[in-house]
C-alpha cells in the first residue's frame, strides 16, 4: 500500500479539492466492480447511489488515485460526480476479497486474462456478474462461460441492454436485462441496480442475453455505414430487420432461445446502437464508409470497436455451422477483407429474396 | 451396500420425508392438496397399467384406492397418501432377504462367472457348487481374466475411506450391472448399493442375483412424480447414510452405441442433496462422483439396441424386455467368443469430481480449474449460511453433467472392433460421398465392398488422429489399437467382428472387406462418435448437455 501512497503524493498534476485519501478502504460488506471504463464506472455509480459500498478495480493506478480524489472519471466519464461510496482501488485481491458480489466490466478481449488473476482470489460462495457484450475469438466462448472455466464461481449472471452510460448517468430513465440460472442471485443484482430512473428486467437466457449484446455491435458497424453513405431510413430499417433475423439464426444455434430478441437485450440493443451515432461500432462504419481502413479509424476512435473482434468471431461461426448470414458476411468482407461497401450491399441486393421471418 | 440393518431404517426414513415434504407443501398457500397429488398418481399409474400385460395386484390397489378417495376424510387421505408412498418405497428397495443376502454377496462373483459360462442360476444353485470347490477358485473359467480394471483405482479406495463414493458409469449393456459389481470387488473397492431397472430384476437370467444384492429398483415407466420424488430420496439418504452407490446417468442403455452426451438430472442431483443434507447436520461428509467407462469389444444385446435405435424416432422402445439378455442361448454364444477370442472387457474408473463438477484430489479436497484446493460447502452458503435452493443445485447438477459427460469422452477406451467400424464406414462414405446420409447408411450391405488396402489407409489416419488425441488425454486405447499398427488392429478387429453376431459385421473375402451387417457397423462405429475423428459427419443426433 506504502508504494501506492508516494506515488499518488509524487505525481499530482491538477490541485484537487482536498480531501481524506483513504488507502485501506472502508470496513463492511461490499460490491466489486471491475473495470473503470464509462460502463463499469457507471454501474459502481449505480450500485453506490443505492448505499452500497462498492470497490471499483481499474490496471490504472493513476486512474484509481485521480478518481479517489477527483471523485470524477475524467477519462471515461468526464462531467459527472460519483457517489461517495465508491472507492477506487488498482490492488485486484483488495477489491474483490470478500465482496459480496463482483461485477465485471472488462473488453472481451481481456476477460479470460482478468479471470485468471482473480481465480486465486474468489471463492465459491462468491458470484460473478459481467456486463461485457463480446465473444472471445476462436473459442466462440461467451464470457459467462470463461468465467466457469477460469475460477471456483459458479454462481454467474449477465447484464446487458440498451444502456449508454452517459444517458443513465445523467437520470434519463433507462433498463436493462439480467439474465441469469440462478434466481436469488438475479434478485440480488436487480436489488442492486435498480434506482428511480433504472429499471431491471429479469430473464434465464443466458446466452440469448450474452449473444444479442455481442452480435448487434455488429449490425451496428453496419449501421454507420448506411449513414455515411446517406443511404436513408429504410436503408436502417431493412439492415436492422434482417440483421436481428441474422442475429437470432446464429444464437439458436449456439442455444438461445428466440423470445430473448424480442426484448430489451435483443431488439432493445440493437435500436439503440444503430440509432447512436457516438457509438463506436457506428463511427467505425461512418469511416469504413468514407474510405477508410479498420486501422486508421482505430487510431482515430483511440480504441478498438468491440464489433472488429465479433464480426471475426462470428464470420467464423457461420461459416463452420452453415448458418444463413448474408448481412454479416457483408459487413465481415468490408470490415476484414477490404471490400468497398457499395460493392457489398450491390452483392447484398441481388440475393434470392427469402421468406420474410425465417428462423430455421 | 446397503447392509440389512439399514435397509429398514432406510426405507423408513425416506417414507417419511417425502410424507412430510407433502404435507408441508399442501400446507403453504397455493400447495397442492393431498387429494390432488394421490389423484395424480392414479392419473399415471393407471396410464402405466393401461399399457402392460399383468400385475393385477397393482390394478387392485389403485381401483381400490379411487373408490376410497371419493368419500375419504382429512385423516382417511393421510393414510392413503403414506400407503402409496410405503409401496413405491418398498418396490424402491426391493425384497430384501437379509439371508439371501449373505449368500448372494459372497457367491456375486463366482455367480456371475457361471452365467457367463452358459451356466444358468438354477443350474448353479442346483448343482451344489456353491458351498464347495467353486468358491475357493474351482473349475469355471474365470471372468477376472477377462476384466481389465483401468483408471485411479487407488484414490477411488481412498475416498472410499475419506466420504461417500457414487459411481455413475456408461451404459451399454444389461450386463454393465455385473461387470461392475465385478470390477468393485476386484478391484478391492467396497460393495455399492445399485440402481437399476425393474426390468433387470424381472429378467429371468440374472433377476436372482439383482433381487438380493443391495440393488434398488427404478422403474423407469413409472411417470407420477410422486415415484420420482420417492426414487430420489431413496438415493439420497443412501448417500446420507455414507453407503456408496451406483446408477447409470443416462438412464438406458445407449442404444445407437455412443457414449451417453445427455445425462439424467433427477437422480444425479441427489449428489448435491446429499451433501446439503449432511451439512446442515453439521456433517461434513463429502460426496464424490466417479465417472465409469465400460467398453466391451463386442456387446451382448447389440443387435437388438441398434434395431431400435433405427426404428423412426419416436417409435422406439424406451424399455426392452425381449432382447439377447433374456435369452440363454444368447449368452452361451456371447460368453464362448468372450473366453475363446481371450476379449477383454474394459472398465476405467475416471478422476472423481465434487457433487458442483469440480476435480478432486487424493485427499478428498475440491480444486478449482487452476488446482487450488476450495471449500465445496461454500457453494451452499449465502452470506455464511447454507441456504435451500432448489434451483440453484439444478443448476449445480447441469454443471456437474458436464463434467460427468467430458469424463465419459476422455476416459472412453477405443477398441479394436470400435475403431474398425469407424474406419470402414469412413471410408465408403468418402468413397460414396452421398448427399442423403440416411439413404447411404440404408444402402449399405453384403454387396458393398472395400479393398483391404484402401480400408487399411483409412485406418491408419484414424489411429494416427486417435494417437495424438490419445496424446492428450482426449481418449483412452485398448491394448491392440495403441500398437497403432493398422494391420494389427484390422485382423484382431475382423476376428472378432466375424464372432458372436449371427452375421459378421465385416466379412474379409480375398483382398476386399464386404459388409456384413450394416446396422451393427454402424453401432461399433459410434462409440468414437463426437470426437471429430477424420472430420467425419455425425451420424447420430443426440441431445447434448449445454456448454
Amino acid at each position: 500500500m506504502t508504494g501506492k501512497q508516494t506515488r499518488s503524493t509524487a505525481r499530482k498534476a491538477t490541485p484537487a479539492p482536498v480531501r481524506p485519501t483513504a488507502v485501506q478502504p472502508p470496513p463492511g460488506p461490499h460490491v466489486a466492480v471491475l473495470g473503470a471504463g464509462n460502463w463499469g464506472t457507471t454501474i459502481a455509480h449505480l450500485i453506490a447511489s443505492n448505499g452500497n459500498a462498492v470497490r471499483l478495480w481499474t490496471r490504472s493506478s493513476e486512474l484509481a488515485d485521480a478518481i479517489r480524489t477527483e471523485r470524477v472519471n475524467r477519462r471515461y466519464l468526464d462531467g459527472f460526480d460519483l457517489s461517495e461510496h465508491i472507492w477506487p482501488t488498482n490492488d485486484l485481491a483488495l477489491a474483490v476479497r470478500g465482496a459480496r458480489m463482483i461485477v465485471m466490466v472488462i473488453p472481451s478481449s481481456g476477460f479470460r486474462a482478468v479471470c485468471r488473476q482473480l481465480a486465486p482470489l474468489v471463492e465459491p460462495d462468491q458470484a460473478i456478474v459481467h456486463a461485457t457484450k463480446g465473444l472471445e475469438q476462436h473459442t466462440y466462448r461467451r464470457m459467462s462461460q470463461i468465467v466457469l472455466e477460469e475460477t471456483c464461481v459458479r454462481r454467474y449472471a449477465v447484464i446487458s441492454g440498451p444502456n449508454i452510460a452517459r444517458e443513465i448517468m445523467e437520470g434519463k430513465p433507462s433498463g436493462t436485462v439480467v439474465a441469469s440460472p440462478f434466481p436469488r442471485l438475479i434478485e440480488r443484482v436487480s436489488g442492486l441496480l435498480t434506482g428511480p430512473t433504472f429499471r431491471v428486467y429479469t430473464n434465464d437466457d443466458v446466452a440469448g442475453v450474452e449473444l444479442g449484446g455481442a452480435l448487434k455491435n455488429i449490425i451496428a458497424i453496419g449501421a454507420g455505414i448506411s449513414a455515411g453513405l446517406q443511404l436513408g431510413e429504410n436503408t436502417r430499417a431493412l439492415l436492422i430487420t434482417r440483421g436481428l433475423g441474422e442475429i437470432m439464426r446464429l444464437s439458436l444455434s449456439f442455444g438461445a432461445r428466440a423470445e430473448t430478441f424480442s426484448g430489451l437485450a435483443g431488439i432493445g440493443d440493437l435500436m439503440v446502437t444503430c440509432a447512436s451515432e457516438h457509438s463506436r461500432n457506428f463511427r467505425l462504419g461512418r469511416g469504413l464508409a468514407a474510405g477508410k481502413d479498420v486501422a486508421t479509424i482505430t487510431a482515430q476512435l483511440g480504441m478498438v470497436a468491440e464489433g472488429v473482434n465479433t464480426v471475426a468471431v462470428a464470420h467464423d461461426f457461420v461459416r463452420e455451422h452453415n448458418v444463413y448470414a448474408p448481412v454479416i458476411e457483408a459487413i465481415h468482407a468490408i470490415v476484414h477483407g477490404g471490400q468497398h461497401p457499395i460493392e457489398a450491399i450491390r452483392e447484398l441486393m441481388v440475393l434470392d429474396a427469402r421468406p420474410d421471418v425465417d428462423l430455421g | 451396500m446397503i447392509n440389512e440393518n439399514d435397509a429398514p431404517r432406510i426405507a423408513a426414513e425416506v417414507v417419511a420425508r417425502v410424507y412430510e415434504r407433502c404435507r408441508a407443501r399442501a400446507a403453504r398457500p397455493g400447495g397442492k392438496p393431498l387429494d390432488e397429488i394421490i389423484n395424480e398418481t392414479l392419473y399415471h399409474e393407471r396410464r402405466r397399467l393401461a399399457r402392460q400385460r399383468g400385475r393385477d395386484e397393482e390394478r387392485a390397489f389403485y381401483s381400490g384406492l379411487r373408490h376410497r378417495l371419493g368419500r375419504a376424510s382429512e385423516a382417511e387421505t393421510q393414510r392413503m397418501l403414506h400407503e402409496i408412498i410405503t409401496r413405491y418405497v418398498e418396490e424402491i428397495s426391493g425384497h430384501f432377504d437379509p439371508n439371501i443376502y449373505r449368500v448372494a454377496t459372497r457367491v456375486m462373483p463366482v455367480g456371475v462367472s457361471a452365467l457367463l459360462t452358459g451356466l444358468s442360476p438354477g443350474r448353479l444353485l442346483g448343482s451344489g457348487l456353491l458351498g464347495g470347490g467353486l468358491l475357493g477358485g474351482g473349475p469355471l473359467p474365470s471372468l477376472e481374466q477377462m476384466l481389465e480394471i483401468h483408471g485411479d483405482v487407488e484414490t477411488t479406495r481412498r475416498l472410499n475411506e475419506l466420504g461417500t463414493v457414487l459411481y455413475v458409469p456408461t451404459h451399454s449393456s444389461n450386463l454393465d450391472s455385473i461387470i461392475l459389481g465385478l470390477a468393485l470387488y476386484q478391484a478391492g473397492l467396497p460393495p455399492v448399493t445399485y440402481g437399476a431397472g425393474l426390468n433387470l430384476f424381472e429378467n429371468r437370467i440374472i433377476g436372482y442375483f439383482m433381487q438380493n444384492l443391495g440393488a434398488y429398483t427404478v422403474d423407469r415407466l413409472k411417470t407420477d412424480p410422486l415415484y420420482r420424488d420417492a426414487l430420489k430420496e431413496y438415493s439420497t439418504v443412501v448417500l446420507e447414510y455414507g453407503r456408496p452407490s451406483l446408477f447409470f446417468p443416462g438412464g438406458t442403455r445407449a442404444r445407437a452405441g455412443t457414449l451417453e452426451t445427455y445425462l439424467k438430472k433427477g437422480l444425479l442431483g441427489t449428489a448435491v442433496a446429499a451433501y446439503r443434507n449432511n451439512l446442515e447436520r453439521n456433517r461434513d461428509r463429502r460426496i464424490f462422483v466417479v465417472p465409469v467407462t465400460l467398453n466391451y469389444p463386442l456387446v451382448l444385446e447389440a443387435a437388438t439396441l441398434i434395431d431400435d435405435h433405427l426404428q423412426i424416432s419416436g417409435q422406439s422402445r424406451y424399455i426392452i424386455v425381449d432382447d439377447e439378455f433374456s435369452q440363454l442361448d444368447r449368452w452361451v454364444a456371447y460368453a464362448r467368443g468372450l473366453f475363446a477370442l481371450d476379449m477383454h472387457i474394459y472398465v476405467r474408473f475416471g478422476a472423481p469430481l465434487d457433487p458442483f463438477g469440480n476435480p478432486v484430489n487424493e485427499q478428498g479436497e475440491s480444486l478449482d480449474p487452476h488446482g487450488r484446493v476450495i471449500d465445496p460447502g461454500r457453494y451452499l452458503m449465502d452470506e455464511g449460511a447454507i441456504v435451500d435452493d432448489e434451483t440453484r443445485d439444478a443448476e449445480y447438477t447441469r454443471m456437474l453433467a458436464r463434467g460427468v459427460v467430458r469424463s465419459f469422452f476422455a476416459n472412453n477406451i477405443a477398441c479394436a472392433t470400435h475403431v474398425v467400424s469407424f474406419a470402414m464406414l469412413h471410408a465408403l462414405y468418402e468413397r460414396e460421398r452421398p448427399s442423403h446420409l440416411y439413404r447411404f447408411l440404408r444402402s449399405l450391405g453384403p454387396e458393398t465392398s472395400l479393398p483391404v488396402d484402401q480400408l487399411l489407409a483409412t485406418l491408419q489416419r484414424l489411429l494416427d488422429e486417435l494417437g495424438a488425441l490419445a496424446d492428450d488425454g482426449g481418449i483412452q486405447l485398448g491394448r491392440v489399437v495403441s500398437s497403432r499398427r493398422a494391420e494389427d488392429v484390422l485382423n484382431h478387429a475382423i476376428r472378432r467382428l466375424q464372432t458372436y453376431h449371427t452375421r459378421p459385421v465385416i466379412e474379409r473375402r480375398g483382398d476386399r472387406l464386404h459388409v456384413g451387417d450394416a446396422n451393427l457397423l454402424l453401432f461399433y462405429r459410434n462409440r468414437l462418435e463426437g470426437y471429430g475423428l477424420l472430420d467425419a459427419p455425425t451420424l447420430v443426433r443426440q441431445r447434448q448437455e449445454a456448454p
